[in-house]
């Protein structure tokens, strides 16, 4: 049982650690939209004729 | 067939088409098609393939014109309001219509962010807005403006009001204090599981007391942060002596965690950390759901207050400048083109036209205007080009009186009894009582426990799924409602929306379309009604008169030797025959009586050949819709003629109308109906509609309403038609009923632990879970709402 002793320590650091990431995402703004971001994995990246506009664009 | 860009009905199939995602796709209208051939264009065609809800439909017949009024926005004066500049780059925050799913958001996205010059693309899809940074040496404003436009969507810089930052802090602040208190409350109910059942085996008194200090530790953020609402809450209450929730809740956390805490150091007695802590975050939870009904409603309606600027041509020295509505002063020349609105009240100096008055008078027939006339500002010029002299300027423009009637008519608006304060003050001074009774009893008895079963008796009858009840289902039913087209600027609107007694509507442009159609037609000819109603096609053609629209089914005819007379009609010859086609004026053939009430002859050199009536016809759904609201009281309340609104009336089999009404008559009229004791909700459309619907105590912008219409109203129907106004009454039933329901199921609830607590039969942790429940419960039935939406 005296493991006990060690692993909640570590435990209650990770948890720490987790409300501190937790803070910073609301901060951030990470909540405000939740509709979009959800899908956002669906799109892909630029496509071939999309990199051609931003070549041009100098971007 | 349905268009593959908006999902409506194609009229005219294999006229539009474009290639989306490699396949040939039908269009319903130059509008759509011209919208997905951009999309396709710039690679964007994902959208077609993620989005969850149809686009709106791409209405181009103003494109080129909403294009060049864009231009307006570059000027600097108008860009010191709402654009704000951070490290060289501009930003601006802009209200997006149109945007129905999150794809319409990264569709938004992908376009700008291929512009040169633009730095930044935020699109948030709940809010419909969007955050951009841009150079201003490399792109302009209005070019942002109309590459969102050209994708079938409206983008305006709106000003946000000034409570939304509060708003949007309180939200964050709810979510963090919610978030810590559920981490925190996992890990104390972990413990407590292993306490409670001893999971470890049998566990000796140094682990216990290990936990219990590990479970005090983890618990003291909670208390302290998490719950630090509530404690100000309390204090706010108790310093204007009287109580609230926040007061019963204070003090049983507390309670709690202050005997817990003793019972730890002093290694001593039972700890009741699990039970503050997740009695903490349910109510957060059910707070914050509170918070974001109300802060969704206040987003919806931010939106409407978008900022659009009245321009107007300045004429001077025979030069013509574009300049702001508001800047006008009285004496000087303004030139108005056909179709532009017209900036400011003014006396025409030159040129002849028809006026579009009804969003002011509610009078649905263009108006003629030539020298010496009044126009107005807001209205609508029809025909031909126009030259004013500005009378008064905007400050004091018809427009701005009738919106300080509205600020007037909101002030007397009925405030919504806030019955539910009262109730819940007296339930809260009922279970402060019970709890100090207990107390009382069970150390007069001399029970040992005495102060947890106090405690019990606290968490138990703590309202917490009561307080549920109502935004748990505001929202969902708010939330359904949204998704199918109708935004609703406050959530409290359902409650007052099943109170509605009498629907009071508005004619033009509500219940009728708000444009001419054929409505009779009289042949008194030889000729077959074909070949009339083919020759009158042929000559309207020539025309520019609104009327002429009426008659645009396509002709072969040959038509020559056109000559048109404003205010009269129209001469031709069609196929060798000389016609006169217009208003009684022009016909010089004695006019029979029983066709006086037609607006429109044909005649050729020797007889009247036809009479025609061309009137405002009503919306297609609106009959379907008003027979499904037989049930209301309804009304007409109209500015047009008597003679236009009775045949409505009729036509709708509505008893009670009243024509001919300014609007201070309209408010008067409104105002009249809610003394007798009838809520009453307002159905409109126009700038003339805006103080009564102020005034109502639900009020509805239909569809296509006017900018300040919407401004005014509390809901809003999104798509230009009636049928979900019926949707709107069964949601608002179906919401209350389940108000009513979890309201049952709480009180239930409490009524029955109150007893067992009381008799001491329910420990602290009992209490907190049966909470528990009755709260997910509660929330379960709630969520249930958010599929029974409109049929849609």
């Amino acid at each position: 049982m005296s493991i006990l002793y060690i692993l909640i320590p570590i435990a209650i650091l990770l948890v720490t650690l987790a409300v501190v990431v937790f803070f910073w995402a609301v901060k951030s703004g990470q909540f405000e939209d939740l509709e979009r971001h959800g899908t956002s994995i669906l799109f892909d990246e630029d496509k071939p004729e999309a990199d051609k506009d931003n070549n041009q664009n100098e971007r | 067939m349905h268009c593959y860009h908006c999902h409506q009905d194609v009229i005219e199939p294999n006229r539009y088409i474009a290639e989306v995602l490699g396949e040939k796709r039908q269009m319903c209208c130059p509008g759509c098609q011209a919208v997905a051939q951009a999309i396709v264009a710039n690679g964007l065609d994902d959208y077609y393939k993620f989005r969850t809800e149809p686009a709106n439909k791409a209405d181009d017949s103003a494109l080129e014109q909403t294009l060049n009024k864009l231009r307006l926005y570059d000027q600097p004066e108008l860009q010191e309001e709402f654009v704000t500049t951070d490290d060289k780059l501009s930003v601006i925050q802009l209200s997006i219509e149109g945007i129905s799913c999150a794809a319409c958001a990264w569709l938004i996205e992908k376009k700008l962010s291929v512009l040169a010059g633009v730095a930044q693309v935020g699109v948030n899809a709940s809010a419909r807005r969007a955050l951009v940074r841009w150079d201003p040496a490399r792109i302009n404003l209005s070019d942002i403006l109309a590459a969102i436009e050209k994708i079938g969507y409206h983008a305006l810089p709106f000003q946000p009001q000034q409570h939304e930052e509060q708003f949007k802090r309180t939200s964050q602040s709810f979510l963090k204090r919610m978030g810590l208190a559920g981490i925190m409350t996992m890990q104390v109910m972990m413990i407590a599981f292993a306490l409670y059942f001893g999971l470890f085996g049998n566990l000796d008194d140094d682990i216990r007391q290990f936990l219990h200090w590990v479970s005090l530790l983890l618990t003291l953020p909670v208390v302290l942060i998490s719950g630090a609402g509530f404690y100000r809450g309390a204090i706010r209450a108790l310093k204007a002596a009287t109580v609230n929730m926040d007061v019963p809740i204070s003090i049983a956390i507390w309670a709690l965690f202050i005997a817990s805490a003793k019972a730890t150091v002093l290694e001593q007695g039972e700890v009741f950390f699990e039970s503050v802590c997740m009695f903490i975050f349910l109510l957060l939870i059910s707070r914050y759901l509170e918070h974001r009904s109300r802060h969704q409603a206040a987003l919806i309606s931010a939106n409407m207050s978008q900022y659009v600027p009245v321009t107007a041509r300045l004429l001077s020295e025979g030069k013509t400048t574009d300049c702001l509505a508001k800047i006008l002063k009285a004496g000087q020349v303004v030139l108005v083109r056909s179709g532009e609105t017209i900036p400011v009240d003014g006396v025409v100096t030159q040129g002849k036209s028809y006026v579009d008055e009804s969003m002011l008078t509610g009078e649905f027939s263009p108006v003629v205007k030539q020298a010496g006339d009044k126009v107005y500002g807001g209205t609508i010029n029809q025909h031909s080009s126009l030259t004013l002299e500005v009378s008064r300027p905007l400050k004091e423009a018809l427009v701005n009186q009738i919106l300080r009637l509205q600020d007037q008519a909101l002030l007397s608006k009925p405030a919504i009894s806030q019955l539910a304060d009262k109730v819940a003050r007296y339930f809260v001074m009922a279970v402060l009582l019970i709890a100090a009774l207990t107390w009382g009893f069970w150390t007069w008895v001399g029970n040992p426990d005495a102060f947890w079963i106090t405690a019990a008796v606290l968490v138990a009858t703590c309202p917490c799924a009561l307080g549920l009840a109502t935004p748990s289902a505001l929202t969902c039913a708010m939330a359904s409602l949204n998704r199918h087209g109708l935004l609703l600027k406050r959530a409290d609107l359902l409650e007052t929306i099943t109170n509605i007694k009498v629907l009071a509507f508005d004619k033009t442009g509500t219940l009728t379309q708000g444009r001419f159609s054929l409505s009779a037609v009289h042949n008194l000819s030889a000729h077959p009604q074909q070949h009339i109603l083919s020759v009158v096609c042929a000559i309207e053609q020539h025309s520019e008169h609104p009327i002429a629209r009426a008659f645009d089914a396509p002709t072969t005819e040959q038509v020559s030797d056109v000559e048109v007379r404003p205010g009269y009609g129209l001469c031709a010859t069609v196929n060798g025959t000389g016609y006169r086609l217009g208003s009684a004026r022009l016909i010089r053939n004695k006019v029979p009586e029983d066709l006086q009430g037609c607006n429109v002859f044909l005649e050729n050199g020797n007889q009247l050949l036809a009479a025609f009536t061309v009137t405002d016809s009503l919306r297609e759904d609106a009959t379907e819709t008003l027979n499904r609201l037989s049930s209301y009281e309804r009304v007409i309340i109209s500015g047009d003629a008597e003679e236009n609104v009775r045949r409505i009336a009729n036509e709708l089999t509505i008893d009670e109308y009243y024509a001919q009404c300014s609007p201070e008559q309209k408010l008067q009229k409104l105002q009249a109906l809610q003394k007798q004791g009838k809520s009453v909700m307002m159905i409109g459309d126009g700038i003339n509609d805006t103080p009564v619907m102020a005034a109502a105590d639900v009020s509805v912008a239909v569809g296509g309403a006017t900018d300040l219409a919407k401004n005014a109203a509390d809901i809003i129907l999104v798509t230009p038609s009636l049928a979900l106004l019926p949707e709107l009454f069964a949601m608002a039933r179906l919401t209350r009923r389940k108000i009513i329901q979890n309201m049952c199921w709480a009180l239930g609830y409490n009524m029955a632990v109150l007893p067992l607590a009381v008799a001491g039969y329910l420990t602290p942790w009992m209490g907190v879970i049966g909470m528990s429940l009755s709260s997910i419960l509660v929330v379960a039935n709630s969520v249930r709402l958010l599929n029974k939406g409109p049929r849609s």
